[in-house]
């Protein structure tokens, strides 16, 4: 698969963001900076933003001077650089680098595992010998998931210059967190009631005995292990709800409201939002793969589906698509939801790039 | 009602000055054997811990009954975790902190739908090997434990997780795909068998209800083996009875338009 040729502005000072929210607020300016100069202009995380590299190029006349005068624009000791896909696009910026349309593979090699952002994974690879990014593309595909999983799978594609994305790689609170930086509305939605304190202003005994079973578990299982359901604007069904963790600051400042968005699905919502989409085959009754083409069509009725290489199972009904209708960074990529009920009476949300399937979400 | 409902709230407010508010105590903070001398002052009235509505036919009470333990059982994609998140709704509006302990996805808005009040749930989503402890720490703490064991729970973790809720009058939830996979048994065993998903056909529509069979069975049914035709959930998101299960079957409740859907 051909990779969307990417621009990073990489800010290393503005990637942690400090008590005074400061960083937020410079990295705005940073990603507006940008939008001047060229269109497209996407935040991917706090100090991070990519945008169309070919559009640009032609305009200013070559890669070299779309990445100086970025460099001129944007200030903030920013780094630029231009490759195939995300996250050599990411890593071609932090080295300030141009990588050659379709090297991504050479590019990424010497690199560590640790790149990645996977720490088990980094560490059992290195356990194996494989050190490097071009150690672990080298090995075969196929074992990888077996042996690995499937977000082992996915990061193996990505070290193997097929695919750009990498779960982590983007935040998906980024364009919230940038409203309130601006400040804007996060939400774009009504208040809530105020939740109602103990008599004296506190936590009630209740409070207090929730509390420390809820420390108990921290101690027993850390503290990202106990967490509160938030719900934000969003379409995405992830995207819609976030989990933080009790008593954290995000978790006692959050707001539990927020307007439906125009073209998120209706209700109701799906009862497990899965973190790993997995990979799913889906046909039509001829057999034949089915597709989502550029207008968020598709080319044929789901017949039957395949999760992860199970046993095939017969879809009665279905829905969709539902085009995904946000400015999703690469302007050629599309994507579409379809609802699905197999034989066995299992609804699940799919999400199709291509030809390329996912189940995103189960309604269980 | 209205006067030992404020008395209830007068007793559990009463000494809980000296807690700042937004700073949750640590455990090591407290003095040493503290946590586990802590005990729920409820009051007698406060046995039951309400459930919606739609669901009350279920229970012998009508309600969830503290100290007891309830399984829910269903095939993937029956519904049993729509049905298993309803029963935090009515309970966490009424104030009652609940816990979820091993669902590893929690489709938060799915819950917020329901009826749940993210506010008082907490979500131990991936607690590995150590599940039976944390919902074991959970059980003094908070009303409701929901809690599915990652495979057939083992019989002393079931026992001493039943035992736990009794003595600290919370109620246990277990979510299952089989009703066995939980040696114990529960006091009350809901099943969901059958479903069939409205609104949704060829490339048209969209999912819009499910209608399924839900059985109740167990020590505490009073021998009387009950089957109940509920949506898990309605359009709106909710769970509701259809038309078949209500009892005064005037307005046509379809998977759009249940008691709560207006």
């Amino acid at each position: 698969m051909e990779l969307e040729r990417l621009v990073v502005v990489w800010c290393p000072e503005l990637q942690q963001e400090g008590d005074r929210g400061e960083e937020a607020r410079r990295f705005v300016q940073v990603v507006a900076r940008t939008g001047e100069l060229c269109p497209w202009a996407h935040p991917i995380r706090l100090g991070v933003c990519a945008l169309p590299a070919r559009g640009p190029a032609r305009f200013f006349g070559g890669e070299e001077m779309v990445v100086s005068r970025l460099v001129e624009v944007v200030g903030e000791d920013a780094h630029v650089g231009v490759a195939d896909g995300l996250f050599a696009a990411v890593l071609a910026a932090r080295a300030r680098l141009i990588v050659p349309a379709g090297e991504v593979r050479q590019f990424l090699a010497p690199w560590s595992v640790a790149t990645l952002a996977r720490p088990e994974l980094a560490v059992t690879l290195q356990r194996l010998g494989v050190t490097t990014l071009g150690q672990f593309a080298a090995l075969p595909s196929p074992h990888i998931s077996d042996r690995f999983g499937a977000d082992a799978a996915a990061a193996h594609l990505v070290a193997r210059g097929e695919s750009g994305e990498l779960v982590g790689l983007r935040d998906r609170s980024i364009e919230r967190r940038l409203r309130v930086a601006r400040g804007e509305d996060p939400d774009l939605g009504s208040t809530p009631p105020p939740y109602q304190p103990g008599f004296f202003g506190g936590a009630s005994a209740a409070d207090t005995r929730a509390a420390l079973s809820f420390a108990r578990v921290q101690d027993r299982l850390g503290i990202e292990a106990v967490l509160l359901g938030r719900i934000r604007g969003g379409r995405d069904p992830a995207e819609q709800a976030a989990l933080v963790p009790w008593g954290s600051r995000e978790a006692g400042a959050a707001r539990t409201g927020g307007a439906p968005w125009p073209g998120r699905l209706p209700a109701p919502s799906p009862t497990a939002v899965l973190r790993m989409p997995r990979r799913v085959e889906v046909v039509d009754a001829a057999g034949l793969a089915l597709e989502v083409s550029g207008r968020g069509l598709l080319n044929g009725e789901p017949a039957r589906l395949s999760v992860e290489g199970g046993p095939w199972q017969a879809v009665t009904a279905w829905a969709g698509p539902w085009p995904v209708t946000e400015r999703w960074w690469a302007v050629r990529r599309r994507r579409a939801r379809v609802q699905a009920v197999t034989a066995d009476g299992v609804a699940r949300l799919l999400c199709a790039e291509r030809a390329q399937w996912w189940v995103e979400a189960l309604y269980d | 009602m209205g006067g030992r409902r404020f008395l209830s709230v007068v007793y559990e407010h009463m000494f809980a000055f000296g807690q700042q508010e937004g700073t949750a105590p640590r455990s090591r903070e407290l003095p040493i054997g503290l946590a586990d001398r802590v005990r729920p002052t409820t009051p007698v009235s406060g046995r039951l811990l309400p459930v919606p509505a739609p669901l009350a036919p279920l229970f012998p009470d009508r309600a969830l009954r503290r100290g007891t333990t309830t399984t829910v059982a269903g095939l993937p994609g029956h519904g049993a975790t729509t049905l298993a998140l309803a029963l935090l709704a009515a309970a966490s509006q009424a104030g009652s902190w609940c816990a979820a302990v091993g669902l590893p996805d929690p489709g938060v808005v799915a819950a917020a739908e329901l009826g749940v009040d993210l506010r008082r749930v907490v979500f131990v989503p991936h607690p590995g090997s150590g599940w039976a402890e944390a919902a074991g720490d959970l059980l003094p703490g908070v009303d409701v434990v929901l809690v599915r064991p990652p495979g057939r729970a083992r019989l002393t973790a079931a026992r001493h997780l039943s035992a736990r809720a009794r003595e600290r009058q919370a109620a246990l939830v277990v979510l299952v795909e089989q009703a066995n996979e939980w040696p114990e048994g529960g006091d009350l065993a809901l099943s969901v068998g059958a479903i069939e998903w409205e609104g949704v056909g060829r490339g048209h529509g969209h999912l819009q209800g499910r209608r399924a069979e839900v059985r109740v069975s167990g020590r505490r049914s009073a021998g009387r083996p009950l089957e109940c035709s509920l949506w898990l959930p309605a359009g709106s998101g909710v769970v509701a009875a259809t038309r078949e299960a209500r009892e005064d079957g005037s307005a046509g409740a379809g998977p759009g338009e249940g008691p709560e859907a207006a």
